[in-house]
């Protein structure tokens, strides 16, 4: 969740009747809310600030929900994507699953049950993810959001520095190789920006980074996983970390 | 008729083999008001009570009366089919048995025996019955109301009718074989019967082919209106939800809000208004194109009658536009409000189509007693694989919108004798040209309808 400030959410609508109406509800519970009644305009908020929710119309003129949300997952991928769609299908509901949205709700959409999906998806906890191989990264994204983290993806060291500015996370994963440095310069900068955040090493060169290794072990790095992960462990080791941060349990969903 | 007839002359036919397979002929003598008493097949065809056709017992035998004049059946022939019964009676066994021994040979008929030997040893005392009956009569109501069950019923069980066709040429077949070997008597006498024999096969299986005609037509009809409903629903179902959603969450907005102002509120309540009048209108346009009514056909100029349309429609400042009227064009003769619905749905498309601006031009010609105005827009244009179907209900790539415009549009214009065609180029734009009556110069206020 963003530090210090209202929990985000981006309601984007072509209806602008609707957008008010989400926004006056959402508003009146403590929400910071924007609108925005077609993709491009959606996207130049996207890029002004991070949100935390994103509620999406599928069909818009413009552009349609799902390209929409393509864009925000390239420019905030921590964004929960809730898509609201007169068409939800069997066949549109598994796409925008498929494209890493969240859930998608019918239109007339179902007030309780979208704010609660709307607590929930605050409560999943951050992740950062820090490494210079981006199948990696991909392939992480998918997996920690399908198990309810909000992964947020860095190549290096000054995309992390990037991510630090408004965000918390629960936990960082950071490969020890980067093209622009080593990882224990990213560790350091976590422990700078996010003294709370818990990290996770991660690297394929057992032997040679060793020394590397134990350095950043001694000054206080949670864990090392050594690629090719133990996804089970790995999942595991998150849950205990996010846990031990004394925050909500995983996002269940 | 005719047709039919002589084709089960040429190459006559068989069925029975399924009939009374799920019913007793019982059933209609107990029911005899309903050619298709709900409860039959009882648990086994779906759709069961569905297959009523639109003709009740006494229409059929009017029918079946109809085909026996046609054929030139008359009392004597039945009097010799009757009279050649107890000769034949013996050979039907060997028959039926033959009749089953064939069907087994021929997967397309053999599949809707789905109860193995148990089931055949019915149906052959089923077809024993039929035979029966054949050769006794009486050729009565509740004989015809039979026949017709049998074609009901090898829709239900799916038995194509070639499969009746070709069983009843056997068994006709058959009994003429046996009528052949065992007659004694005079020759000429002989020959009549035969001709009875196969008159009589013909006019049953002219009454078995009707009914599985008219049965296989409902239910095709039943899952075509099926289709379209499911079609409309699609439609109508995102335009509908959409004000909904805006209703439903104003009234949540109402019952939950903590701080509510007393103008967020009237906002609220307004919205909801605005919404249930956006959802009516979606309603009045379905129905509205459901009933169209007749079309007044007067003289009136064109070129006012688009410029009005364009006043009630504003266009951006980003689109400009160009009439090019030629200035001795011919009125119009068709139902100008009706084609002022059609030139509005066309100038809402071009304003869509240009949401970046354009040109927007209308220009007319005259030839051959038809006017031809164009409506040109330099839009985003129409992918070829929509251009066949933009003319279709329901079909549209707009994100709002029901997908009517155009099918309305094409709808008005058959009514007032006019027409609509479409052409386009995906990036550069949409031509669309509709072609209506010119007015004869003599009879400018002469008012057809």
């Amino acid at each position: 969740m963003t530090i210090g400030a209202d929990p985000s959410i981006l309601v984007v609508d072509d209806d602008a009747d609707i957008c008010r109406n989400l926004s006056d509800i959402l508003t009146d519970l403590g929400y910071r809310v924007d609108t925005a009644t077609g993709g491009r305009a959606a996207l130049e908020l996207v890029r002004q600030r991070p949100y935390d929710v994103a509620l999406l119309d599928l069909k818009m003129p413009d552009m349609d929900g799902l390209t929409l949300y393509r864009e925000i997952k390239k420019l905030q991928a921590d964004t929960v994507a809730i898509v609201v769609s007169a068409y939800a299908s069997g066949a549109v509901t598994e796409e925008a699953l498929n494209v890493g949205a969240w859930q998608v709700l019918p239109k007339p959409v179902d007030l309780h049950r979208l704010l609660r999906l709307v607590g929930e998806a605050l409560d999943q906890p951050l992740v950062l993810v820090v490494d210079d191989d981006a199948d990696l990264c991909k392939s992480l994204w998918d997996l920690l959001r399908e198990r309810g983290y909000r992964v947020c993806v860095a190549h290096n060291e000054k995309e992390a520095a990037e991510h630090f500015q408004g965000k918390a996370f629960r936990v960082v994963l950071i490969d020890l190789k980067l093209p622009d440095g080593d990882g224990g310069a990213v560790f350091r900068l976590v422990r700078r920006n996010d003294p709370q955040a818990r990290t996770i090493l991660i690297t394929g060169h057992r032997s040679e980074m060793d020394q590397l290794v134990q350095q950043v072990t001694t000054e206080g790095v949670d864990a090392v996983c050594y690629k090719p992960f133990d996804m089970a462990r790995l999942l595991d080791l998150l849950q205990r970390l996010c846990k031990r941060s004394d925050a909500e349990p995983a996002g269940a969903r | 008729m005719a047709g039919l007839l002589a084709r089960s002359c040429d190459s006559p036919p068989y069925a029975v083999i399924l009939y009374g397979a799920r019913v007793g002929f019982i059933v209609c003598r107990l029911l005899p008001h309903y050619p298709f008493p709900s409860h039959w097949g009882q648990g086994q065809g779906q759709g069961q009570g569905q297959g009523r056709p639109a003709m009740n017992f006494d229409d059929l035998f009017r029918r079946y009366q109809e085909l026996q004049r046609y054929v030139g059946w008359s009392g004597d022939d039945a009097r010799r089919v009757t009279a050649i019964a107890p000769l034949l009676e013996p050979c039907l066994p060997a028959l039926i048995d033959d009749f089953y021994d064939e069907i087994e040979r021929h997967p397309g008929a053999r599949k809707v025996i789905t109860g193995g030997q148990a089931q055949i040893e019915r149906l052959k005392g089923t077809l024993r019955n039929w035979l029966r009956e054949l050769l006794h009569g009486p050729y009565d109501m509740h004989y015809v109301v039979r026949r017709w069950r049998v074609g009901w019923k090898h829709v239900d069980i799916g038995l194509d009718q070639v499969y009746t066709n070709v069983a009843l040429s056997r068994l006709r077949r058959g009994l003429l074989k046996a009528h052949e070997e065992r007659w004694q008597g005079d020759l000429g006498e002989a020959l009549a019967t035969r001709r009875a024999l196969n008159m009589l096969f013909d006019l049953d299986l002219a009454i078995i082919e009707d009914a599985y005609q008219t049965e296989y037509l409902a239910r095709q009809q039943r899952s075509e209106r099926l289709a379209t409903i499911g079609q409309v629903a699609g439609g109508v179902a995102h335009e509908l939800r959409n004000p909904l959603n805006v209703v439903k969450t104003s009234v949540y907005y109402l019952l939950n809000a903590r701080q509510p102002t007393a103008a967020k509120t009237a906002e609220h309540l307004q919205r909801i208004e605005k919404h249930v009048m956006l959802a009516d209108g979606v309603i009045t346009a379905m129905s509205s194109f459901a009933k169209m009514p007749v079309p007044n056909l007067r003289p009136f100029a064109v070129e006012s009658c688009l410029r009005e349309v364009v006043e009630n429609n504003p266009l951006p400042a980003s689109v400009q536009v160009v009439y090019g009227f030629p200035p001795a064009l011919p009125s119009a003769l068709a139902d100008r409000d009706q084609v002022a619905i059609v030139f509005g749905n066309l100038v809402r498309n071009a304003r869509d189509a240009m949401p970046n601006g354009g040109l927007l031009t209308f220009s007319a010609s005259s030839d051959a007693g038809l006017i031809a105005v164009t409506v040109a827009d330099t839009g985003t244009g129409i992918a070829p694989e929509h251009l066949h179907h933009i003319m279709e209900p329901l079909y549209s790539t707009k994100a709002r919108g029901l997908g009517l415009g155009l099918a309305l549009a094409r709808a008005i214009l058959e009514k007032n004798r006019g027409s609509v065609q479409a052409a386009s180029e995906p990036g550069k734009g949409s031509t669309f040209t509709v072609r209506l009556l010119a007015a004869l110069e003599a009879q400018p206020e002469e008012t057809q309808s």
